[in-house]
């Protein structure tokens, strides 16, 4: 045990004076609760900007672009009526546009005293985008508010939003929290794990540690037990700030700590066992990048599983940082211990595969 | 005398395309100084990594301490210190903290005062708290020395630790190296400095495409293949060469210095006797004895320059 703290503290020494790693592991972090925070904070988004060109220019095309605005999901813009509407989107860049044709008033009148009449409003975009289908859907949604006032009809069906019985208020950052300590579950341990290895072998590092009395588990068990304790330092300042800036509700419960612990285990281990193909510093990095990077935005650390197609659904059940994410979401966020439970259970699973496979591949000895 | 520290067997290690030893038989006494000597890829290294347990051989038996390495190396793995070849101390340890986690994977707790003690030795007090990574290359194998001595070994393998140092470094070094050897610690030393090893080595065993091609203090072998001295007439040009001559002595003309080779040292008296009665104006008579390097390319038929051999 004292050969394990000796070099788990000669190890983090050497950490924390690298500022590179500090910088990622404690700050980084930080930057991107704060940056994403940021962009989509307290009312959970942002308005799309929708330019409008009011051709009708009457109270009633007046009435229906006010009736947007107050959706709070666009903000409109004026385009002035005599401009050309496709050459002025195509000019200014504008991903989403409408167009209320003239007549449109009077459309209205018209079916309001009996009389059969429809009016089509034009909406231009670029469809690829997010953006425009959140404008389509408050168009149809005022459209079809103004349908029923000219029918004189009463809504039937009605939606009516609230919060999630028995839990907490939650916003944005509650959601984005736990995605943001599995990403730093996967890059802290897996990157650094990897360019560790791979200097020390080029600097020959193993061959000397294999001269004194330290075994090769008790140098991977320094490492693990270094990084949960630096993970933990990480995610407390996640949650310290997720509070102070954001209003966290997100709560860190001992479940969540187990699968911190498990994970750090796992992305520890897996970053040794890939350092058992690095030959030098420049390996390590490509190595760790091919498999970190996709699978951090695959496992829905950052966009949820669900909202992918369905064949990088399944991809994503094959990814150990899927169940990080998600059995952090369902215990910090769902109060849901039960199925945080599965997860920890698979993502020990993953975690004592990748050790074995790191204690026993990785070779401190020549050929 | 009592069991080698170091006994050698017929070891051989070959690898699909080579043989990086080639049955190669040694041992070394309890406070000796021992140099494998050669040009780089001669299997110097990798006979040292086999004896430190760091490779298995393919054939042969080592023991160190009187235990096999192949089996029992983790027995003796704290009475034995190890630098490596091309040693680099961790970037971002102060010379101290390196000491102090060193000893600790020996499971050797060292207070403050042996800590001090281990840094002065190798002569780091002033560096002791300066960041591995602004030490000079010299410190840092001194480092690696401190690093190495850390478990009191009776046993020190230096593996070519003075490559790449310049010659203040060198001699710095082995000043450090003399001191180890007159506290009682064997060392095995691999060089491919011919004047390292002469300087140091009790015992030297030359090593050339994984062969030992000669074996013995540098005084024997030097007596044995460095063909005689050499006596230097400084200055004495053309008309000290045609006086030399004109006694019957076989000399030749090295720019201004008139050279004469003395094969067997006994006549080393009665030529130099000859050669005072000569009246021709010169700077200095001087004799200069023949060197490991006359041994070297004697025995390998080629130079060697920063461990290369020169064609």
């Amino acid at each position: 045990m004292n050969r394990i703290l000796a070099d788990m503290k000669a190890f983090g020494t050497q950490y924390l004076r690298s500022r590179v790693g500090t910088f990622f592991a404690l700050i980084f972090p930080i930057l991107l609760i704060l940056l994403f925070g940021a962009i989509f904070g307290s009312s959970g988004s942002s308005p799309v900007t929708l330019y409008v060109q009011d051709l009708d220019n009457t109270p009633a095309s007046h009435a229906f672009t006010d009736a947007l605005n107050k959706t709070n999901v666009t903000t409109t813009r004026t385009i002035p009526g005599s401009t050309d509407f496709s050459q002025y989107i195509r000019d200014h860049s504008i991903n989403v546009a409408l167009q209320i044709p003239s007549g449109f008033q009077d459309a209205l009148s018209k079916a309001q005293n009996g009389t059969v009449a429809i009016v089509n409003l034009t909406l231009a975009g670029d469809q690829t985008q997010s953006s425009y289908g959140i404008a389509v859907s408050a168009v149809e949604a005022v459209a079809t508010r103004f349908n029923l006032q000219v029918a004189k009809a009463a809504s039937v069906v009605d939606v009516l939003p609230t919060s999630i019985p028995g839990l907490r208020h939650l916003t944005y950052i509650d959601l984005f929290l736990p995605g943001i300590i599995g990403f730093t579950i996967l890059s802290t341990p897996l990157f650094g794990m990897t360019a560790i290895c791979a200097e020390y072998r080029s600097r020959r590092y193993f061959k000397l540690l294999a001269t004194t009395k330290l075994s090769k588990p008790e140098w991977l068990a320094a490492k693990v037990i270094f990084h949960i304790v630096l993970l933990f330092a990480s995610v407390a300042l996640m949650v310290l700030v997720g509070i102070l800036v954001f209003g966290l509700k997100a709560v860190v419960t001992p479940m969540a700590i187990l699968i911190i612990i498990a994970g750090t285990l796992e992305f520890t281990s897996l970053g040794m066992a890939l350092g058992i193909f690095v030959r030098d510093p420049e390996t390590g990095a490509a190595i760790a990048n091919a498999i970190g990077f996709p699978m951090m935005f695959l496992a829905g650390s950052f966009f949820p599983v669900d909202a992918m197609p369905a064949f990088l659904q399944t991809g994503a059940r094959f990814l150990p940082l899927t169940y990080i994410n998600e059995g952090l979401r369902a215990t910090m966020t769902f109060a849901n211990d039960a199925t945080a439970l599965v997860d920890l259970l698979v993502t020990l699973g993953f975690a004592a595969v990748f050790f074995v496979v790191a204690a026993r591949g990785l070779s401190w000895k020549s050929k | 005398m009592g069991d080698p520290v170091i006994d050698v067997r017929d070891l051989s290690k070959h690898y699909a395309d080579i043989k990086a030893i080639d049955g190669i038989t040694f041992n070394v006494e309890k406070g000796e100084m021992f140099s494998l000597l050669g040009p780089n890829g001669a299997g110097k290294t990798t006979t040292v990594e086999i004896l430190e347990g760091l490779r298995d051989p393919t054939s042969g038996e080592a023991r160190v301490l009187g235990v096999d390495v192949r089996t029992g190396y983790r027995k003796i793995r704290e009475r034995v210190g190890v630098l490596p070849q091309d040693f680099e101390p961790f970037d971002r340890l102060q010379p101290r903290e390196a000491v102090a986690y060193w000893a600790q994977l020996f499971d050797r707790t060292l207070t403050k005062k042996e800590i001090d003690d281990l840094i002065s030795t190798v002569g780091l007090s002033d560096r002791a708290e300066t960041l591995a990574m602004n030490l000079s290359g010299g410190e840092k194998r001194r480092l690696g020395i401190a690093m190495s001595l850390v478990g009191r070994p009776q046993l020190v393998f230096l593996d070519e630790p003075t490559t790449g140092l310049d010659p203040g470094a060198r001699r710095e070094l082995w000043g450090l190296i003399r001191q180890l050897k007159k506290e009682g610690t064997t060392i095995l030393l691999t060089t491919h400095y011919l004047d390292e090893a002469e300087q140091l080595a009790d015992d030297v065993a030359i090593m050339n495409h994984g062969k030992i091609v000669a074996r013995g203090s540098p005084a024997e072998l030097i007596a044995q293949y460095g063909r005689g001295s050499t006596i230097v007439l400084a200055g004495a040009g053309e008309d000290g060469l045609r006086a030399v001559q004109a006694r019957g002595i076989t000399a030749e003309l090295q720019g201004v210095d008139v050279v004469v080779k003395v094969p067997v040292a006994s006549d080393m008296r009665r030529m130099l006797e000859k050669l005072a009665s000569i009246d021709t104006p010169l700077n200095e008579i001087y004799t200069r004895r023949a060197s490991l390097e006359d041994v070297f390319l004697s025995l390998v038929g080629a130079r060697m320059q920063e461990g290369v051999l020169a064609t």
